[in-house]
């Protein structure tokens, strides 16, 4: 195109025929912006995918004693005698990470030990501080999580003011073939993990 | 030189103009001789000076970086069963790997120390304050991503270390007010560590913040040289250009960066600590050396009675706000702003010292965290180990190794279930002295440090009062003591005085006479224990030498003295069968009603006789009405468990050169007090 050629504007002798500059802006103006923001949005959506994604298998009934969402301990009632030692557990399951589905691995830890009077108690192990491991101290009768030395008594309650809150206890269920027996050879237990570093005990 | 050059071109002047020729028109079409100009000479006002060279260092490090690092990713899989394994075939197999991965980790150390002295010398220097506040805060946002950069590589190799450490950096952010969770979860792909956590740090680390690092680097270098250096003397030396004045500095700076991390490289190495097992405890877990001050922070008792959101968000957000309003400070307070600024600066810098100091001097005076850590380092070391062994590593991954490792597994499970009456070499099984509110506490049983071994067998067999003496510092034998002294009658293990002790007391045992018979008695109750490693694959097995295996032709001897009595003067005809009467025969659990009365020896000491032993040790087969130790049912001791913990004590496992916890034996004989019966006469170790 050669430069005598190039339309003045004050040339046009027919306005309609070409747009006002206004609208040219305009419409240049939102293309640009859709050119951007429709694939920052396919990106920021597929980014936020953990957060989006509802939750397949939640809410069922806690209160209903149904043993939904309960594991099988290896342990039984009777190796815990009253007042004893706490007895770490490990919590045998399947375990789905994205794509893959592990069977019976390794899900996480618990502490289990009978009260006074016979209650059993079950306590993650996970610290509810920032999320080390909490270990039974023998020297000292308690719970102690080296990362931070947070410490909490034999009943979960916190000893000192590093951890924001008690252990994390868990719903325990002695059983017999899966069924709430209190006379029962079977300890079953609700294994949730909870947020870390908060006074409240949220489940995650 | 220059010589030599003029010579050249005198030879070949139509060379030369063609080159010329060619560079004109590259420059006619892109305009590189301008930019070349501009990028090497610069004014440098008051000359070239060491002083300068922080920026240009960076600007290197970072280079290193991509280079190795896109090395890294040529070889590195992100999932939890593969990050793990690529990470060691990198760093053990890969031609240089060792040197690629120790570089990229070192130069990461050196960055961001030499993003520290950079910020520094800008305070240091006034080279914040207007016009330049703008590319402050932008060196600000620098050393975030390169935080965030040291952040999520530090998880990458999947390792115990990065593993347990970045949990607790994740758990922080959830302590974010408000969006904490959500921060939390889309950190990690999910509500928990997974494979998602992987896939997204890695993308964070190789390519969001990588990227986000070069375009504000374009532009803090873009706006850097628009307003030129902050020269804090100008008549130091006369004025010069980049080229080739500070280019050399700079070039011997960076050369002094690379020769450092490449020792460091060499000669230190990256550890690749056990691969990530969520259901093992990791007591060791400390972030990068850089942030161990935070962590230090975080140790303080007030700090958490406020929360962790004061003490990990609010206070090193304050922090690094004050550091973002120097500029204003400057703007606003003048030259009083500035002298406040840099002893802000020094202050924090002080802190950090201290903090680090402390941590690191806590940390190893801290006996537990030293356990914790040597722990880190034998799992580590095995877990390379058995990656490298003749099974490789199962598709099920590296942790899987380890769960099914029996010299893993059997310290943890001695720990767990043994180590309330029995010692390991006096330890724990771990390493670990075990306490009660008293201290170091005495142990009730055997200690099982060399359970079946050669010294163990003799010192049974010769010394059998000693060898069980620690079981006199248990309640139920003082008790039993006291109800016999009341006249009482007892049936209890004494090892002062039983029938083993007074045979063995006989002197022709100790006889020259008999030396060479006991010393095939041993060889052949050692043969009957059966140590060493039984690989389950028919090939290995057969390929497989054991180390430990008995000398058959001693063995022979000793089962003739064993079952025949074939000793010299006294002790001759007297022999074991006559009371253990399956001795040499295989491990069959016979009821009680056919049990002889004595501990069985058939295959004492073997995985199948320990085994039951350890299921049923009150059977009349083994300790019967004097037993004392509890029954292991498989509700507390599952099978596999079992399976394990038998294995370790008898060697049964890939055999191993890595460093193995200390001989605690001194330490725990030292500790008891002397009362203690059993202090003074305590078994020596069992391995010489
Ligand atoms: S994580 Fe347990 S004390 Fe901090």
């Amino acid at each position: 195109m050669s430069d005598a050629e190039a339309p003045a504007p004050s040339a046009s002798a027919d306005p309609p025929a070409v747009d006002p500059p206004g609208r040219r802006e305009l419409l240049a103006a939102v293309l640009s912006f859709l050119l951007g923001v429709v694939p920052a949005a396919i990106g920021g959506l597929f980014f936020l995918d953990p957060i989006l994604r509802r939750k397949t298998d939640s809410g069922s009934g806690a209160g209903d004693q149904t043993m939904d969402g309960f594991v099988k301990l290896d342990i039984t009632p009777e190796n815990l005698v009253e007042e004893g030692a706490p007895v770490a557990s490990t919590v045998i399951a399947d375990l789905d990470d994205a794509w893959n589905r592990f069977k019976d691995v390794p899900i996480g830890s618990i502490w289990l030990r009978r009260q006074q009077g016979g209650e059993i108690v079950a306590f993650n192990s996970i610290c509810p501080h920032l999320g080390c491991s909490i270990n039974y101290r023998r020297g000292e009768n308690d719970f102690h999580c080296p990362c931070h030395a947070s410490s909490f008594d034999l009943d979960g309650a916190t000893a000192n003011d590093t951890p924001p809150r008690d252990m994390d206890s868990l719903e325990i269920v002695v059983a017999t073939d899966g069924r709430p027996d209190p006379n029962g050879t079977e300890l079953w237990v609700k294994y949730q993990n909870f947020r870390r570093g908060t006074p409240e005990k949220k489940p995650i | 030189m220059a010589f030599i050059l003029r010579g050249a071109a005198d030879v070949r002047p139509h060379e030369s103009i063609i080159m010329k020729a060619l560079i004109d028109w590259f420059d006619d079409r892109t305009g590189f001789k301008e930019l070349m100009h501009e990028a090497l000479y610069e004014r440098v006002p008051g000359g070239a000076r060491w002083r300068y060279v922080w920026g240009s260092t960076l600007v290197f490090t970072f280079t290193l970086q991509v280079i190795t690092g896109f090395m890294l990713w040529s070889a590195y899989s992100p999932s939890t069963r593969t990050a793990w394994e690529s990470v060691y075939y990198i760093q053990h197999e890969l031609t240089l790997g060792f040197l690629v991965r120790g570089v990229h980790h070192f130069a990461a150390q050196a960055m961001v120390v030499l993003m520290a002295i950079h910020l520094i010398q800008v305070v240091i220097d006034g080279a914040y304050k207007a016009p330049r506040e703008l590319n402050f805060w932008m060196g600000l946002v620098l050393l975030q991503i390169v935080l965030g950069l040291s952040l999520t590589g530090y998880l990458l190799p999947w390792d115990q270390k990065g593993y347990y450490a970045t949990q607790v950096t994740t758990n922080i952010m959830s302590a974010t007010p408000i969006v904490g969770d959500q921060i939390q979860t889309l950190a990690q792909g999910g509500t928990e560590y997974g494979h998602l956590t992987l896939t997204r740090f890695f993308a964070m680390h190789a390519g969001i913040l990588p990227t986000l690092l070069v375009a504000f680097l374009a532009v803090h270098i873009y706006v850097f040289r628009r307003h030129g250096l902050t020269v804090h003397d100008e008549n130091h030396a006369p004025e010069t250009t980049f080229w080739p004045d500070q280019v050399l500095k700079d070039a011997v700076a960076c050369l002094v960066v690379l020769a450092v991390v490449m020792l460091l490289a060499i000669f230190k190495g990256v550890e690749l600590s056990a691969p990530a097992d969520p259901s093992v405890k990791f007591d060791a877990a400390r972030p990068e050396w850089y942030f161990l001050f935070l962590f230090r922070f975080l140790h303080f008792e007030v700090v958490n009675k406020l929360g962790v959101t004061f003490g990990a968000i609010i206070v090193p957000g304050i922090i690094m706000g004050v550091v973002a309003m120097m500029p204003l400070t400057h703007k606003y307070l003048g030259e009083f702003g500035h002298t406040l600024n840099k002893s802000f600066t020094w202050l924090l810098g002080a802190a950090i010292v201290v903090l680090t100091a402390m941590a690191i001097i806590e940390d190893r005076e801290d006996e537990s965290h030293q356990a914790a850590l040597a722990e880190a380092h034998r799992d580590g070391a095995r877990a390379l180990e058995l990656a490298a062994g003749p099974d490789r590593i199962p598709v099920d991954g590296a942790v899987e190794l380890l769960r099914r490792d029996p010299f893993t597994q059997g310290p943890r499970l001695f720990a767990k279930h043994c180590s309330a009456c029995h010692r390991y070499n006096g330890h724990d099984g771990r390493g670990t002295m075990v306490v009660d509110k008293a201290g170091i506490a005495a142990p009730t049983a055997a200690d099982l440090g060399g359970f079946g071994s050669r010294d163990w067998m003799r010192s049974v067999v010769v010394d059998y009062a000693n060898h069980f003496s620690w079981q006199k510092n248990a309640t139920w034998f003082k008790d039993a003591q006291k109800a016999e002294a009341a006249g009482e009658d007892v049936t209890y293990l004494n090892p002062d005085d039983s029938e083993m002790a007074s045979w063995a007391d006989a002197d022709s045992l100790r006889s020259a006479d008999n030396a060479d018979n006991l010393t095939a008695l041993v060889e052949f109750l050692y043969s009957e224990a059966d140590a060493g490693y039984k690989p389950l694959d028919a090939d290995e097995r057969a390929a497989f030498s054991n180390p430990l295996a008995a000398d058959p032709a001693l063995v022979g001897t000793g089962r003739a003295v064993a079952t025949e009595g074939a000793w010299a003067g006294d002790l001759q005809g007297s022999s074991c069968v006559d009371c253990h009467t399956s001795i040499g025969e295989d491990f069959v659990a016979v009821s009680d009603d056919d049990a002889d009365g004595y501990p069985t020896l058939a295959k004492y000491g073997s995985a199948v006789w320990l085994k039951d032993f350890i299921r049923n040790p009150g059977a009349a087969r083994h300790y019967g009405e004097k037993n004392q130790m509890p029954a292991y049912s498989p509700q507390q001791l599952r099978d596999d468990e079992l399976d394990l913990l038998v294995r370790w004590m008898t060697g049964d496992y890939l055999p191993s050169e890595v460093h193995d916890y200390e001989n605690r034996l001194e330490d725990l004989s030292g500790s008891l007090p002397t009362s203690s019966s059993a202090g003074s006469s305590a078994p020596t170790a069992a391995e010489e």
